[in-house]
């Protein structure tokens, strides 16, 4: 028997495809205004903003929503192609470190319009956190959750060892000191007290802040010396010296994601990351967490972290349906419904109104990450960095790669910390 | 007949010419014959064009196109949001005076070419002769050893591959049956980009598919004479096999290094796109990928494509040019 396609059934098929396509429910109705809405994020976030897309056509039926997730790696590539195609999201999320970056290229729609008139309602926002999505005095993104940097603690390995968790205004010896005895004292097989952090941004930040210095200055060139990072790196050779934190083989399986973090891989009872990401964290880590915040400088610690915008959202400067984008991020941050769904995944909410909702009824873990950012206060939080220059993601890459050179002793810390200097100013001159 | 033939065929008479006129005048004519250029050569090749259509839309469309454009970007400073400015030579005297890591990414690059692509054949002619000695069942064996290549550069067989290389994965998991902690392979700089050549050869099933049609043809009373002289196995190999097989041999290896060259997902997957640790699987390609992608330098990235494009092409034009002091055609 042969396979051939004869006029009538290459017809029948053509005309059975044309009616897949009317059928398809994108073609079939009419709205007013159809939505593109891209966002990043674990499978837990993707599962939460379904659902608030569900609620928010419940409430607008004339608003149709497509959404559409990428993991943080893939999010920036897609975004900045599809941008370029002039094919963007009407609704994108937003990161601290890009806004910028896209306000200067007027691709982002200003908001304030929309703001003013109430369809866009920001009146139980701080103005701190208005702010955070500010350039210029116009407002190109709303933040949908605080967060800061914190320390995630796996409470149940630390229990076992008969140890305290690491209290918050540890120092970064006495949290040395305290890791390593956690990876003398465990039972579990080839578990160390820490992850390897020496190539994690915003924990050199952190460190450089409590010393008075900052990664980049306002004008966008690096806030340190080759001293500062030598001596940062010096810390964790010192670290994995003593089997406080994993070695670098280890470490290097670390691809900055949740999932291949060395605490979600069982092989580190703490390590470093956001607040909001204690979510992520616990999905998938059965021992129970905890967090707090990073070890502090001895002797007097300036403040290291901030609570800043994990995420915002900001629409595309060429949307046809700005109302309708304006419409769906109000009802994202301020409807209770809504909030219940996204919880704290996406940080603690900014407007008091919705944290209040959360307070009331959010489980254990939730309520750790709300009164974790309230408790930071002026002890562990200082003031806002300005947005990170262009080059800052190469730069962030090229600090884990250099730690590593440190970690495999191809390179001295001091050494590493002199061409990480140089070669930042370099690719920050480059940009 | 015109209206039989199809195809080649139909190319080839009508192009040498008088033939056509014959057979016009032994067969009536059913059609009166279009007049003009255009319509004939409609007649001759149009329904061929038409068919070839698709093919052309995705030929000038989606790859003669875009290299074309990447050809204009690569003199700009394109960033994907802002339209480009000219910059004359700006990327490639760059790449050729000041890029640390153009020239750290395509060491990387060679030392995988250098290792994979030998490995790879020999493997896939050991394979080749095996099978070709007639065992039963060997279509099936064919087909099984064939599995790798169409599943290699998947994004699974890299992420399984993580799982086998990993410090706790199955190799380690063996090795300690021996007593060897082995370290974490695939993250660490000494060994990575070995998981990675590993993972080529285990790809050979393309290469041996085309050795073992290669050993076919090879005549077997070439075999009878040489064993009748009293010729090893050894001895007939590599003086009857080994040369007879050139033409092939030469064919996978051009193939097979073009293709290393462009090796790019699982050292993507495999180190998370990082090229890490410390850049010791930052294939070319990956590098060229994160200036594009990764920081939004396009023209930069596009300046690379094209360097990478007349190394590829330099590699092959060698590989012809030797090829004559060692490839046997069977004239």
């Amino acid at each position: 028997m042969t396979f051939s396609i004869n006029r009538r059934t290459f017809l029948a098929s053509g005309a059975g495809a044309l009616a897949l396509g009317v059928l398809n429910p994108r073609f079939a109705f009419a709205q007013d205004a159809r939505l593109r809405l891209l966002w990043w994020g674990s499978q837990a976030r993707s599962e939460r903003t379904y659902k608030v897309v569900d609620l928010f056509k419940k409430a607008h039926p004339e608003i149709e929503v497509d959404g559409e997730s990428a993991g943080w790696d893939n999010y920036w590539s897609r975004l900045a192609t599809q941008t370029s195609g002039g094919n963007a999201p009407d609704v994108m999320q937003m990161d601290y470190r890009y806004i910028f970056e896209y306000a200067r290229r007027d691709v982002l729609l200003p908001l304030d319009k929309y703001m003013a008139d109430g369809t866009l309602d920001v009146s139980n926002f701080s103005t701190q956190s208005v702010a955070g999505g500010q350039i210029n005095g116009k407002t190109y993104g709303i933040s949908l959750g605080a967060n800061s940097v914190a320390m995630m603690i796996n409470k149940a390995a630390w229990e076992e060892a008969g140890m305290d968790t690491p209290q918050p205004g540890q120092t970064w010896e006495e949290f040395a000191d305290h890791c390593e005895k956690l990876t003398k004292t465990t039972k579990r097989d080839r578990f160390y007290g820490c992850a390897d952090q020496g190539g994690l941004e915003p924990a050199f930040e952190t460190w450089l802040r409590q010393r008075g210095k900052e990664l980049y200055s306002a004008e966008g060139k690096l806030g340190f010396d080759d001293k500062d990072a030598g001596e940062w790196f010096a810390f964790w050779v010192d670290m994995r010296k003593r089997g406080a934190c994993v070695p670098a083989d280890v470490q290097s399986l670390d691809q900055l994601t949740i999932e291949t973090s060395p605490l979600s891989q069982r092989r580190a009872a703490s390590c470093f990351a956001h607040s909001n990401q204690l979510v992520g964290y616990q999905a998938i880590n059965k021992d129970p967490l905890t967090m707090g915040p990073y070890p502090v400088k001895a002797g007097s610690s300036r403040p290291g972290q901030y609570r800043k915008p994990s995420m915002l959202f900001s629409v595309a400067g060429d949307t046809k349906n700005p109302e309708a984008a304006a419409k769906f991020i109000g009802f994202f941050v301020n409807d209770p419904d809504a909030a219940r769904v996204l919880d704290v995944e996406r940080g603690v909410p900014e407007s008091s109104k919705m944290r209040e909702v959360l307070k009331k009824e959010s489980s254990n873990a939730d309520r750790i990450q709300i009164e974790y950012i309230g408790s930071l206060g002026d002890k562990f939080a200082g003031p806002l960095p300005p947005p990170p220059p262009k080059g800052a993601g190469e730069i962030q890459l090229m600090i884990k790669r250099k730690n590593e050179e440190v970690g495999f002793e191809t390179t001295s810390p001091e050494d590493a910390g002199a061409a990480f200097v140089s070669e930042a100013a370099a690719i920050l001159e480059r940009s | 007949m015109g209206n039989k033939m199809t195809g080649q065929a139909a190319v080839n008479i009508t192009a040498v010419g008088p033939p056509r006129q014959q057979t016009r005048t032994l067969q009536p004519h059913r059609k009166a014959q279009p007049k003009g250029w255009w319509g004939k050569m409609w007649q001759h090749s149009g329904p061929g064009y038409m068919f070839l259509l698709p093919w052309f839309i995705g030929f000038f469309g989606l790859t003669l196109g875009p290299a074309i454009v990447s050809l204009y970007l690569s003199f700009t400073d394109f960033d994907l949001l802002r339209s480009p400015n000219w910059v004359g030579m700006a990327n490639y005297v760059r790449i050729a005076t000041a890029d640390p890591k153009f020239a750290a990414s395509m060491a990387v690059t060679l030392f995988f070419v250098l290792f994979s692509v030998p490995l790879k054949l020999a493997f896939a002619l050991g394979v080749a002769v095996v099978l070709n000695r007639g065992i039963r069942g060997l279509p099936v064996y064919r087909a099984v050893f064939y599995l790798p290549s169409l599943l290699g550069t998947s994004v699974a067989i890299a992420v399984l591959w993580r799982q086998l290389f990993a410090s706790d994965g199955l190799v380690n998991s063996i090795l300690a049956e021996f007593g060897i902690q082995g370290p974490s392979w695939i993250s660490h700089p000494s060994y990575s980009i070995w998981t990675l050549i590993i993972l080529s050869i285990w790809q050979f099933g393309s290469p041996m598919i085309i050795f073992l049609a290669g050993l076919r043809q090879i005549p077997t009373d070439m075999y009878e004479a040489a064993s009748l002289d009293g010729a090893s196995k050894l001895r007939q190999f590599i003086k009857i096999t080994l040369p007879l097989l050139t033409p092939v041999i030469f064919f996978n290896a051009v193939v097979q290094t073009i293709d290393a060259f462009k090796a790019f997902t699982p050292a993507f997957i495999i180190s998370g796109g990082t090229g890490g640790p410390i850049n010791s699987t930052l294939f070319y390609t990956l590098y060229l990928y994160q200036e594009a992608f990764g920081f939004f330098r396009m023209g930069y990235a596009s300046a690379l494509a094209w360097v990478l494009v007349v190394i590829i092409a330099l590699f092959t034009a060698f590989s012809f040019l030797t090829a004559r002091f060692w490839v046997h055609y069977d004239d």
